[in-house]
């Protein structure tokens, strides 16, 4: 299985491909009957969301029919799925918005504005969706906030000021905890029940460079990985160790885009970054000397700037570079 | 078929006695005995096994301690015992099965490929223990978990298990043929086969683990295992919330168990290593199993929290429990022979013991092998999911798109200029294009910054480390920056600094409102891609000024000369010659606006209405002394709604265009409430 790394794109017929007429950014895979959502990266107020059906047995990828989409003012940030429900997603933006997918429309379920002033809001980075708690999504904020909302009833059930800067990405590790990253360079990790206190479990070792994204495993609960701004590295957390890495994985020959730990592996890890390649690493029970090397790794034909491994398609991993996006099998 | 005891038909009685005292002298994972089927000629099937590898749960009836011989035979009892009831099938498990009975749940993942194992079946010639057979002579396999399916038919399982099997070696035996793995690499060695045979004769020696010998042992992971084992059951059962608040009485014999599993990088605390000898080795050992069952399989993990919460809800006795193993598990240590350094592996050697492995089997068992293995699977695994999946991902790879990485792909790997650059839009500039919210930024920020040198300014933050030194010293700083401040003490610290940020918030007011909002967006995006917060900006300030000095200057003039009518028009004293109202309704947009008119400015707002996806159904204008008043109600053509802000930005750029053709008109452009400060001045 030794082929050179150039033709991987040409030599894997297992690869499905949609090629979308603009650049795609946020993706989301939605459990049975196994929807798409795209969403496009255009920087003018007009962006869309369209969802696509991917058939694993039949291996094609195609947009839903009939056609589904909706509009978006500016790049969705994120997109997800509710967590069981193939029929409810949400997106990020300016604001929070739930949508509920018909079969031949989707229908805007609700726009979820925190402020006070209709004229203004806080633009949201990223949200995560609580798997054990379905009703809360957590927010996250360039106002250096985090948000729970009650999504049921539509109402916020705490506002934190998470950070002294800008929150990038925001995850769940159980129904009440939540852990977020922020320009500040910190990794903290919040519980519902004592809003007083945070526990910072990592701080970039340069003050100050923003850390990116976030992903909590959620196979294993005890390690996080997350990444730096303009670093090929991808640093392992375990949170009963706070402030020192477990593992720097460092082979992506530019900086890292994505990462997503196996939805049913608690020892596997991708990362996608500007180098064009998708690593999966197995992470060992004890590292060598010189660092951890990738398990696997494909290599697509432009920086990969997104990547979804998601519960619902165990086998397949989401990657998203230019204007295509690819499923690729594991 | 028996009830479970000890032999078949025809083999020797003590059989597994047998194997116990073989594979506990060299102290590996497992024994197992194949044997002639009786049924179909030639085929090798379970006779009888030994386990002697890790054990996630301990399940007896007595409380009665027994000897270290007895409980691996009692295990591999139990394990057969397991193996059976699932073959028999749900009907019967829901029959009563003793309460010391095993259930899935409690299997380590190497006691899980040991139970497998004994649904195996080997056709003459096939497999490990088939071609040991037909060739009457010990194969010797290492890295056996990465074997090739033909040469090592049961690597997947190994695998998938989780059980990191490394070394397995077959040799024929009585007519059957002896199997023997273990989890480290061990290279080939003729005096270990020899030694293994001779135990296997000597029928009297007793089985015990402690007992000295002269065979080069292995390090010792049998009496680790366990306690590393329980240690990490332990720690699996503590919720994430009790990371934050321990408070039942229970919680401190947890605790004081989790101390002594210790930490993945840290020393590890416990007693044992110590005593034994061998330091570092050792110590990377028990991290390994350690972090081995930490780290592996979801579905074990998962269950295992539930089983030991009930364990722990009975109280006191069943900590007792662990800690007796604990406590066992020393004692095994310090009879434990002192072990000797495993040399390294010739690499090369084991290629090509290897190779020449695979040459001896080349049936292509492919197809078969699946349908066997999942056949086997879901007869013995279909309660648990989970597992399945978790053995279906590593299942597949034949027809991944994933390739194995190789380091030369970092050679020649693509490196573009600007590194992670949509991610930095999605998560810097695309939050500031919505128009309304950087205002609000703006001042948030400006009040931030003063706090900034300051490492926490929020009520909600609490950090874990150095809490009150950094509290101290931020009050201080707070102190230094706020010039009002007087007193030391923390309270009216802050509540001058309220104060302060109060005037000085009020104050960027005044002064964003004078500024030019044509500039207003531009200005932020630049801003932010700096990442450099600053209130002012030179360009547009030079712009002001500029507008400030020439109607300074007309001004002075007009106080020499008061009846010039136009400068009359400049300054406003009741009429509003710049106006922009926008008010959302359900999906109604209504907008008023007043502005001084000039050409194509109605079709600039309609413009900037249709961009908007705005649809206007009625409009009224009139434009009396220049001044074009307008009314329109309109609806959002989609679902895509633009906030208020962002609509009113767009109207004021259009009402103080600058396509002016005279100074006068230009100096209409400026907000009237400049003028308005001016003025009181």
């Amino acid at each position: 299985m030794e082929h050179s790394s150039h033709e991987s794109l040409l030599k894997h017929p297992n690869s499905i491909t949609y090629e979308s007429p603009f650049p795609l950014y946020a993706l989301a895979i939605s459990h049975s009957p196994y929807r798409v959502a795209v969403g496009s990266f255009l920087e003018t107020y007009n962006n869309r969301v369209d969802i696509l059906s991917f058939d694993p047995d039949a291996l094609t990828l195609k947009p839903h029919h009939p056609p589904l989409s909706f509009d978006h003012p500016y790049p969705p940030t994120k997109l997800m799925f509710h967590p069981s429900n193939p029929n409810l997603l949400a997106s990020s933006g300016d604001f929070l918005r739930l949508w509920d997918l018909r079969d031949h429309s989707i229908e805007p379920l609700s726009v979820l504005n925190n402020s006070k002033s209709s004229d203004f809001c806080a633009p949201l980075t990223s949200f995560d969706w609580n798997e054990v708690e379905p009703r809360r999504i957590g927010t996250s904020s360039i106002d250096t906030t985090c948000t729970v909302w009650d999504i049921d009833k539509g109402v916020v059930e705490t506002q934190l000021i998470a950070h002294d800067k800008e929150v990038y990405d925001i995850a769940w590790g159980e129904a009440r905890v939540f852990a977020s990253v922020s320009a500040d360079g910190s990794v903290r990790i919040f519980d519902l029940r004592d809003k007083e206190h945070s526990t910072i479990i990592y701080e970039s070792p340069q003050p100050d460079t923003p850390l990116l994204r976030l992903a909590w495993n959620k196979q294993d609960l005890r390690y996080m990985a997350t990444i730096l701004m303009d670093s090929n590295k991808v640093v392992i957390l375990d949170i009963r160790s706070p402030t020192m890495p477990v593992a720097e994985l460092e082979r992506h020959a530019a900086s890292v885009n994505a990462i997503a730990w196996a939805p049913q592996s608690s020892r596997h890890i991708c990362s996608a970054g500007d180098d064009t390649q998708a690593l999966i690493w197995e992470l060992p029970t004890v590292a060598g000397p010189n660092g951890i090397d990738p398990m696997s790794m494909y290599s697509a034909g432009s920086e990969i700037n997104q990547l979804q491994w998601s519960a619902a398609v165990p086998d397949w991993i989401a990657v998203a570079f230019s204007n295509k996006m690819q499923l690729l099998k594991v | 078929m028996a009830n479970g005891t000890q032999t078949h038909d025809g083999l020797p009685e003590n059989l597994r006695k047998r194997l116990a005292v073989a594979v506990r002298s060299i102290q590996w994972s497992y024994a197992i005995f194949w044997s002639l089927s009786t049924t179909q000629q030639g085929v090798l099937e379970w006779g009888d096994g030994y386990y002697n590898g890790d054990i996630k749960t301990r399940k007896t009836v007595q409380a009665v301690e027994l000897k270290a011989d007895k409980i691996g035979l009692q295990r591999s009892e139990q394990l057969r015992e397991l193996y059976q009831s699932l073959l028999e099938g749900e009907a019967d498990q829901q029959a009563k099965r003793p309460s010391a009975a095993l259930s899935p749940e409690d299997l380590s993942d190497a006691e899980w490929y040991y139970l497998v194992c004994m649904s195996f079946v080997f056709s003459p010639g096939e497999g490990l223990p088939g071609r040991a057979l037909a060739n009457g002579q010990a194969i010797w396999l290492c890295n056996a978990q990465y074997a090739d399916s033909k040469v090592f038919s049961r690597s997947l399982l190994a695998k998938s298990s989780g059980f990191t099997l490394q070394t397995v070696v077959c040799f024929p035996y009585l007519g059957g043929v002896i199997e023997l793995g273990v989890t480290e690499l061990v290279s080939e060695d003729p005096s270990l086969l020899q030694h293994i045979k001779a135990s296997l004769l000597e029928l009297s020696k007793p089985v015990c683990s402690d007992k000295s010998s002269p065979t080069p042992p292995k390090a010792d992971d049998d009496g680790d295992p366990i306690c590393a084992n329980v240690n990490l059951e332990i720690m699996d059962t503590l919720p994430l919330e009790n990371l934050y608040s321990p408070t039942e009485g229970i919680e401190f014999d947890r605790e004081g168990i989790v101390e002594l599993g210790g930490n993945i990088h840290e020393e590890i605390n416990m007693d044992s290593p110590d005593e034994c000898s061998n330091g570092c080795e050792h110590n990377h050992q028990t991290e390994d199993s350690f972090m081995l069952d930490g780290i592996n399989g979801g579905a074990s993990q998962v269950q295992s929290w539930h089983v030991l919460d009930d364990d722990f809800s009975n109280g006191v006795p069943d900590s007792m429990n662990s800690s007796d193993c604990i406590s066992e598990a020393f004692v095994n240590q310090e009879k434990a022979i002192s072990t000797l350094k495993r040399e390294d592996v010739n690499q090369h050697l084991k290629e090509l013991q290897n190779s020449n492995h695979t040459k001896l089997g080349s049936l292509d068992l492919g197809a078969d092998d699946d349908l066997h293995y999942r056949r086997i699977l879901s007869a013995i695994v279909g309660s648990s999911p989970r597992l399945i999946e978790n053995l279906r991902f590593h299942y597949t790879d034949h027809r991944s798109n994933f390739l194995c990485w190789t380091k030369e792909a970092l050679g020649d790997a693509y490196r573009p200029q600007a590194q992670q650059t949509m991610l930095k839009k999605i998560l810097f500039t695309v939050p500031l294009m919505y128009g309304g919210c950087s205002f609000r930024l703006q001042r948030e920020n400006c009040g931030k910054e003063w706090l900034r040198k300051s490492e926490s300014g929020d009520i909600c933050l609490g950090h874990v480390l150095s809490d009150n030194r950094r509290e101290n010293e931020n009050f201080l700083a707070l102190k230094s920056m706020v010039p009002s401040i007087s007193e030391i003490d923390k309270a009216s610290i802050l509540r001058d600094t309220i104060k302060y940020l109060k005037e000085l918030e009020a104050r960027v007011e005044e002064l964003e409102s004078c500024m030019d909002s044509v500039d207003y967006e531009e200005r932020a995006r630049r801003k932010y891609l700096d990442m450099v917060e600053q209130i002012s900006d030179n360009c547009d300030k030079k712009k002001i000024d500029n507008g400030k000095k020439s109607w300074i200057n007309k001004r002075k003039a007009c106080e020499f000369d008061e009846t010039d009518p136009e400068l009359n028009r400049v300054v406003p004293e009741d009429s509003l010659p710049l106006d922009v109202k926008v008010s959302i309704k359900e999906q109604e947009v209504l907008i008023e606006m007043r502005c001084p008119y000039r050409e194509y400015v109605l079709l600039d707002v309609m413009d900037a209405i249709n961009n908007l996806h705005l649809e206007a159904h009625s409009v009224q204008s009139s434009a009396p002394n220049g001044i074009l008043t307008l009314t329109l109600k309109s609806k959002f053509r989609g679902a895509a709604t633009a906030p208020v802000g962002m609509i009113k930005q767009a109207l004021w750029k259009i009402a103080c265009s600058r396509n002016c053709r005279t100074s006068i008109d230009f100096l209409t452009c400026i907000p009237w409430s400049l003028l308005n400060l001016k003025s009181r001045k």
